[in-house]
């Protein structure tokens, strides 16, 4: 087989526009400083920058701005990318990327577990493959960060991680660990396959009760953690305090450490979302399931963000009144027969009319590298450019809480950056080159390789 | 009991119960309208785009194309603002519209299952292709068998009946499978077949047996036309009807088939059994054996970008079609996904990106070549005078992610106007 990364048309193409460079991945690793001048920079925050520059040193966007207004730094890699459109790296907000491989082979499938609907103790990092060969066919389209979610089949079925799409190592590429967790109220969570084989939950009813009950159990777990801080600091204090006579047996007793409580990992791993300090992503589709969720998240005090919503078109006041963002789609969800057709393409855009934020999600793998063009599609029924621009970049890293470091090309953020030869949204743009943290990442996947090997003539 | 009254109940239920009964078809059958769609880009795929064109249409048919383009007064003027005009999208591998009863998976050879009995009109879905602009679909089985049975073409009218929507004197296709699904399907029932060549030899068995059937049947009309009244003819037997009616190149071979290796297996197949491939569908891997299909003249209905979805995907790559189309295949991009369906032109517009289509090939991926692989090609797909009046006006480009139908036309009638409130369906006014 034929390995490169230069000889095809594409990359012929790039080697004409990015003469100054060397074509393999990391060859800048902690480069002094690179520079993209004449492109045309979708800044994100400060507007559209035609003939712009950007200068990017030690992986951080150090300056951007009109040519005439940046200067370039002595001794720095010039790139002419005149005629390219360039923009930060695109983040999507739900993907299974690390998790599988080839769908239908479930030993490389690393999901979901279904034996039981209430797990959050299951972390995505535990089985995260960065070398998957997904991960590089989603960069090569410019998804340089991207939330990893378990499966929806339970309603608890573990802990998201926020990964980075390039990286020496799973722990390089896992950014943000346990960064939220899906509370799924879909339906689909209930397990009722069949009559005869019905278990628990076996209704909406009994999914609500389980969580509840998840609920209450972790706030008792948290009480019993509490109270043995106390009697242990008690102790400890106890300790320290020079010893009083006193009655020999009380004396025993007060020598003896509080024996701390059994460690419970599911009940533990609920407990920051309890106290506020994660986010909770609500999934559910139809108004009802969407009001018992929300039901259900404010009766534990639960910060949260909304998912999905697909077919929640009635409820939108209600949506917006709740001030939080929603992750929308996939907006090529089928509408339910009574539906019109564009229900679901246009969600993203009256969500907006409502001031509501708005992030998109691939929730796929293989193709997470669609990303934008859902994006570009929801513009075609309503939703601003600006907006769908926002809604694939600035949006979602404010809503992962990473927004200073993502989703914009401003001066001091990670140079997560994309260089293509057009719109970012539309389908027939050919991204030309990817930066992640200021590194110019291999365009070579395992199908550049095979279109290589076989588009000889 | 007498005939009378029964008669009577259907004559009154025209009357009554579409008014009554939510989800019949609802209004009068669709008068072919004389229009004049003008001020359009007309992508015509077979000559051209031609900027500021018009196209005349009487009688569900196109009478005129071109710039300066007269029509009657009596005609309804549609003015196009500049906007883009094409033939109707044609979906060459569909599973619309069939419910669950897409498979009859109960036996790996079952040819004389007849789609027809199975469509379902009143599906959604059909609307909804509608309104992403198809306009013509190819109905097939799945690929549960390596013989799955007879396709239906249906056009897009949602809101006819159920025989109004069928494309007349369109050729019979049938639909053949291969690799993974029915390997899977009888695998699990311990059954043959549970290996590619279990699949094969299933097939060549079939093959062999309907040889003989149509030999015997065309001994008895030998004799019969010599006038041998003695003659007796063989029992019928709908399978072998079917297979005989390949061996005689009555009906069109669809193959569902991933792998390069598949695909040169089916072409030898055919070659051993004196029948023709029109196309291989999925086609995951043409790619790699193109010039061998370029040479049998077989058409291939491919996604654009799917891949890994199961290990006969894994080396499927978005440069399939046009590595293939370079080599002189004939490609279509299909949905085989209510989804898809609703944005095939997206889908086709993807192969301008990978691989450097023009325009021109691109749409010709959704019109032309599938209206080939159906065997229409002489009827639709694209926008010349002869053709039907399948036309569809987009509001942006349509090779990008930014254009949608405004107004899709079937024989020369409106059938979405996503001006229109509801459904956005002139002849189609349940629930909304």
């Amino acid at each position: 087989m034929r390995k490169s990364s230069v000889c095809n048309r594409s990359g012929l193409l790039i080697a004409l526009v990015f003469a100054t460079f060397t074509f393999s991945s990391h060859c800048l690793a902690q480069q002094k400083s690179t520079v993209l001048k004449g492109g045309k920079l979708l800044t994100i925050t400060h507007g559209v920058i035609e003939n712009g520059v950007l200068v990017m040193e030690n992986g951080k966007i150090t300056a951007i701005g009109a040519a005439a207004s940046v200067n370039v730094p002595s001794g720095a890699q010039v790139i002419d990318v005149t005629g390219m459109t360039v923009y930060p790296g695109l983040i999507d907000s739900e993907t299974a990327l690390g998790l599988t491989e080839i769908s239908a082979e479930q030993s490389t499938n690393d999901l979901i577990e279904m034996s039981d609907e209430i797990m959050p103790h299951m972390h995505v990092y535990d089985a995260f493959h960065a070398e998957s060969e997904l991960i590089p066919v989603a960069r090569i389209n410019g998804i340089t960060n991207a939330i990893v979610a378990p499966e929806n089949g339970d309603t608890l079925p573990g802990q998201d991680a926020f990964i980075q799409l390039d990286g020496k190592s799973a722990v390089d590429m896992l950014l943000v660990r346990d960064i939220a967790m899906p509370l799924n109220f879909t339906g689909e969570q209930r397990r009722n396959q069949s009559f005869e084989s019905a278990k628990f939950p076996y209704t909406r009813m009994g999914m609500a009760a389980q969580l509840r009950q998840a609920f209450l159990d972790a706030q008792n777990y948290a009480q019993t953690l509490s109270d043995y801080d106390r009697k242990k600091a008690e102790f400890d204090s106890g300790q320290a305090a020079p010893a009083k006579p006193a009655n020999k047996k009380t004396d025993e007793k007060a020598k003896q450490p509080p024996s701390p409580p059994k460690r419970d990992l599911k009940l533990e791993a609920l407990l920051p979302y309890l106290q506020g300090k994660k986010t909770i992503v609500l999934a559910a589709e139809n108004p009802s399931d969407l009001q018992t969720a929300v039901s259900l998240a404010k009766e534990f005090n639960l910060k949260f963000v909304l998912n999905h919503i697909s077919h929640s078109q009635p409820v939108l006041d209600y949506v917006a009144s709740l001030k939080v963002p929603v992750i929308v789609g996939p907006i090529y969800e089928d509408p339910k027969p009574e539906e019109r057709y564009d229900t679901v393409y246009s969600l993203p855009a009256q969500l907006y009319k409502r001031g509501v934020k708005v992030a998109f999600a691939s929730f796929d793998a293989h193709n997470s590298r669609n990303l934008p063009y859902q994006a570009g599609y929801a513009t075609s029924f309503g939703l601003p450019y600006e907006e769908a621009l926002k809604a694939i970049t600035l949006n979602p890293a404010e809503i992962w809480g990473v927004a200073d470091k993502l989703g914009s090309l401003d001066v001091g953020k990670t140079a997560n950056v994309v260089v293509a030869n057009g719109d970012p949204l539309d389908v027939k743009t050919d991204v030309k080159q990817v930066f992640i943290e200021g590194n110019q990442v291999s365009m070579t996947t395992r199908q550049t390789r095979l279109r290589d090997q076989y588009s000889a003539p | 009991m007498s005939r009378t009254p029964i008669r009577y109940l259907a004559f009154v239920s025209c009357l009554c119960l579409c008014a009554l009964l939510a989800g019949a078809q609802q209004s009068a059958p669709p008068v072919h309208n004389e229009l004049l769609i003008k001020n359009a880009i007309v992508m015509t795929v077979t000559h051209g785009d031609i900027k500021n064109g018009s196209v005349y249409v009487k009688d569900g048919k196109i009478v005129a194309v071109g710039e300066n383009v007269s029509a009657p007064a009596s005609a309804t003027v549609i003015d196009a603002g500049g906007k883009y005009l094409t033939p109707g999208i044609i979906d060459s591998h569909s599973h619309i519209a069939l419910g669950d009863d897409i498979n009859e998976a109960t036996s790996p050879i079952t040819p004389q299952m007849m789609m027809m009995d199975a469509f379902d009109y009143q599906d959604k879905a059909i609307y909804r292709g509608l309104a992403g602009g198809v306009t013509t679909s190819l109905l097939l089985h799945g690929s549960a068998n390596m013989i799955g049975g007879q396709a239906i073409v249906i056009k897009h009218k949602y809101g006819a009946n159920r025989d109004a929507m069928l494309f007349p004197g369109a050729p019979r296709s049938i639909k053949f499978a291969s690799g993974e699904n029915p390997k899977r399907v009888y695998g699990h029932k311990d059954q043959l077949p549970s290996t590619r060549m279990g699949n094969f030899a299933v097939q060549r068995e079939a093959l062999v047996q309907a040889q003989e059937y149509r030999r015997d049947w065309d001994d008895y009309d030998a004799k019969v036309k010599k006038g041998d009244k003695d003659a007796k003819a063989p029992k019928r037997d709908l399978k072998m009807d079917a297979l005989a009616d390949v061996l005689r190149g009555k009906l069109l071979v669809q193959i569902h088939c991933y792998r390069a290796d598949e695909l040169l297996t089916e072409m030898a197949m055919a070659k051993e059994f004196g029948y023709k491939v029109r196309a291989f569908h999925h086609a995951l891997e043409a790619y790699k054996v193109a010039d061998q299909l370029a040479a049998q003249g077989v058409a291939i209905a491919t996604f654009s970008d799917w891949w890994g979805f199961k290990q006969e995907a894994w080396d499927a790559i978005p440069w399939n079609a046009v590595i293939s189309m370079r080599k002189g295949v004939r490609v279509a991009i299909k949905s085989d996904s209510e989804d898809f369906a609703r944005r095939l032109n997206q889908e086709a517009a993807k192969t301008i990106r990978y691989g450097g289509a023009t325009e021109d090939e691109a749409l010709k991926m959704i019109t032309l070549n599938p209206a080939w692989i159906i065997g229409v090609d002489d009827r639709v797909g694209s926008i010349d005078v002869g053709k039907d009046a399948d036309l569809v006006l987009w509001d942006g480009p349509p090779l990008s992610t930014f254009g949608i139908p405004e107004k899709v036309m079937i024989d020369g009638d409106v059938y979405f106007d996503r001006a229109q409130p509801g459904f956005g369906m002139p002849h189609y006014k349940e629930g909304m």
